[in-house]
């Protein structure tokens, strides 16, 4: 146990190199920059839009519908002259849309015929803010209409709210989950739960692609090196020496995912205030769904993970073996990325219990897939598809630390290689 | 003499093919046991498999008493093994290196100290100790290894080409070490393809090739028989009588 901890150490001390922690400290100024870019973007697309309008009518219900509008968020800058002057006047300026109320726009309003308003967008660049200029158009003809048809209904219907004709049809909408059933939005349930959770799975693909990529590295750079042999030699069991390899790219991987998500979270969260307040209105509605996570569950969550981090690690420790030097290693990383990418994409895109019985076992045959679903089984009740997830990758670790410790424990240790050219593998 | 080291009959094979035919020899305690041949005789296979590298695939290999395949744990606890190609942890310092491995070996801080102080001195690389592995020469990294190789003063010190790759100071003050250190009652089983330095430092020499002790004996008992001036051409007159 003594000599397992000071080979842990220097199994550490070997990871957490200047490389290591250059191109951790590199990725998080990087991602603080691309934070304070993307919310300054977030933030100009979230603020009131500034809009230019030329009224060309200048009449009580043109007024009224500038007034309207501001009501409505929008900051207007009102203009005055021809068309075509204030069309090119503001291409000087920052101002991203122009709404033209033509002349006689009151005349036809009164006539209850249609009119046509006028809007110029401008485009100067690809950005969030930009690409909200259709948003912004949108919600500006939804309030001009909106304006429109309650001065016509008023006219019409003066003692009816004109809401009421507009949307004589009332929503009670219900969500059931399993046997529960509460009152309340699906889409605003959908999101919050999606809010809350679309970090996991890239936090999980990180922590699995690190952690095999270390262990892999490690091992390939001690046959590199020539130092594998000397160890090799050293009073201490091969497992050991196997297990303290697996363990510190486990904890160092673990600890260069936390980082690489802290500096991702920096860099892609957006203003909470907003999301909060929504999540805390949705609260009892989520705990009447059984839709909340208890300690049990991220304990539970916890073993998932850490089984798969531990297939992840067995399956790593036999390619690394099979390296026989940093390049091949990285090779040899390849499949272990894909493996990890099929659950993390199915997780984002898909849903597995949708999906034909074929796929499925294939999806669940890769170790890595159980926790990527651990979450959504435990919430909504699919517990036997959990616990069998459990089992598998318990059975399959058992299998791959035997084997690795069978082949650390023998010449295959120094002699298996990976032959590119012959395409097999030499014992 | 006590043999500490006794190997019978000890074959290797690599697939289909025959790295070691059954070769058998005796390390006496406080003695130097050179294998001398040609590269792929089988010198280093048979070293790797009493450092507990490789398996054997037949015969028995003893070491103070203790068997090979049964006890590999024992073996490694008395034995300091030098492969011909190796490194040392390139982010090291050489005296952090010392300090790693000697820990593997100490019981107690006394112990370790000892250890640590015997490496420096071995690889007399002063000051330089204190610089990171990775800046150093073939030669220095090679005198650190033959620190840490013999540091623990173990029972039996395997060295594979101990010279190999060194200039002809650096191959000399490597040589006058071993051989002060068996001075203080540590076995050596060494081999080489430079049977002129083997000559020098071995109580007892094998002649190996394609798998098989030819001759074994003291360099001068080898002489005598085959009315050579060294080992070289004992060598060659072995082979050619043997073919």
């Amino acid at each position: 146990m003594k000599n397992f901890g000071h080979l842990l150490i220097k199994e550490i001390k070997e990871l957490i190199n200047k490389q290591l922690i250059i191109s951790l400290v590199l990725m998080l100024l990087i991602f603080s920059f691309i934070g304070n870019v993307t919310k300054k973007e977030m933030k100009k697309a979230i603020a009131r839009q500034k809009i230019a309008v030329l009224d060309l009518d200048q009449s009580e219900l043109s007024k009224d519908l500038i007034g309207a509008l501001n009501m409505a968020n929008f900051i207007i800058e009102e203009q005055a002259g021809e068309k075509e002057d204030v069309i090119k006047k503001l291409q000087m300026t920052d101002l991203g849309l122009l709404v033209v109320i033509p002349s006689g726009f009151s005349q036809e309003v009164s006539n209850f015929k249609p009119v046509e308003v006028e809007t110029y967008s401008y485009l100067r660049g690809i950005s969030i803010s930009g690409s909200r200029t259709s948003e912004v158009v949108k919600a500006l003809l939804n309030t001009t209409n909106d304006f429109l048809s309650n001065q016509y209904l008023k006219k019409r219907l003066p003692d009816i709210n004109p809401a009421e004709i507009k949307s004589p049809i009332k929503n009670r909408e219900f969500i059931l989950v399993k046997e529960r059933m509460a009152q309340g939005s699906s889409a605003a349930v959908i999101g919050t739960l999606y809010a809350q959770s679309y970090l996991l799975p890239i936090i999980l693909m990180m922590i699995i692609m690190y952690s095999s990529q270390m262990v892999i590295t490690a091992i390939a750079m001690e046959k590199q090196n020539k130092t594998l042999e000397t160890l090799l030699t050293v009073p201490i069991s091969r497992q050991a020496i196997a297990m303290a390899k697996m363990l510190a790219a486990g904890l160092v991987g673990l600890l260069s995912a936390a980082i690489y998500l802290y500096g991702f979270k920096m860099a892609f969260s957006f203003p909470t205030e907003e999301l909060s307040s929504v999540t805390g209105g949705l609260a009892p509605i989520l705990k009447q769904l059984g839709l909340t996570i208890d300690t049990q569950d991220y304990a539970l969550f916890g073993l998932s993970l850490f089984l798969a981090i531990l297939c992840a690690l067995s399956i790593a420790t036999i390619l690394g073996v099979l390296a026989e030097d940093y390049r091949t290693a990285q090779s040899l990383n390849i499949p272990l990325v894909f493996l990890v990418l099929v659950p993390y994409f199915i997780s984002l895109f898909a849903d597995i219990n949708t999906m034909s019985l074929p796929a499925k076992i294939l999806v669940l045959a890769i170790p890595f897939s159980h926790p990527f679903f651990a979450m959504q089984n435990m919430m909504f009740g699919h517990m036997q598809m959990f616990w069998l997830g459990l089992v598998y990758n318990f059975v399959f670790v058992a299998v791959m630390l035997i084997w690795t410790a069978r082949i650390f424990a023998t010449d295959r240790v120094l002699t298996m290689k990976l032959k590119w050219r012959r395409k097999k593998i030499v014992l | 003499m006590t043999p500490v080291l006794e190997v019978e009959s000890l074959k290797k094979n690599y697939g289909q093919l025959p790295a070691l035919k059954g070769i058998s020899f005796k390390v006496d305690q406080g003695e130097i046991f050179g294998l001398i041949g040609p590269n792929g005789a089988g010198k280093t296979t048979t070293l790797r498999i009493i450092a507990t590298l490789l398996t054997p695939s037949d015969g028995r290999v003893s070491f103070l008493g203790f068997d090979l395949k049964k006890d590999p744990e024992k073996f490694r606890e008395k034995i300091s093994y030098l492969p011909e190609e190796a490194g040392a942890y390139r982010n090291m310092k050489g005296l952090d290196y010392l300090e790693f491995m000697a820990r593997f070996y100490a019981n107690n801080g006394v112990e370790l100290k000892e250890y640590i102080s015997r490496g420096e001195q071995i690889s007399d690389l002063g000051a330089r100790l204190k610089d990171k592995v990775g800046t150093y020469s073939k030669g220095m990294t090679r005198k650190l290894l033959l620190g840490r190789a013999l540091m623990t003063k173990p029972a039996l010190a395997i060295l594979d080409e101990p010279t190999s790759g060194l200039d002809v100071i650096n191959s000399l003050e490597v040589r006058e070490t071993i051989k002060s250190f068996v001075k203080q009652g540590i076995s050596v089983l060494l081999s080489s393809h430079n049977m002129l330095e083997v000559e020098f430092l071995s109580d007892r020499v094998a002649l190996i090739d394609q798998g098989q002790i030819l001759d074994a004996g003291s360099p001068q008992e080898l002489k005598e028989k085959y009315q050579a001036p060294n080992l070289e051409i004992v060598f060659k007159s072995c082979v050619r009588s043997n073919s």
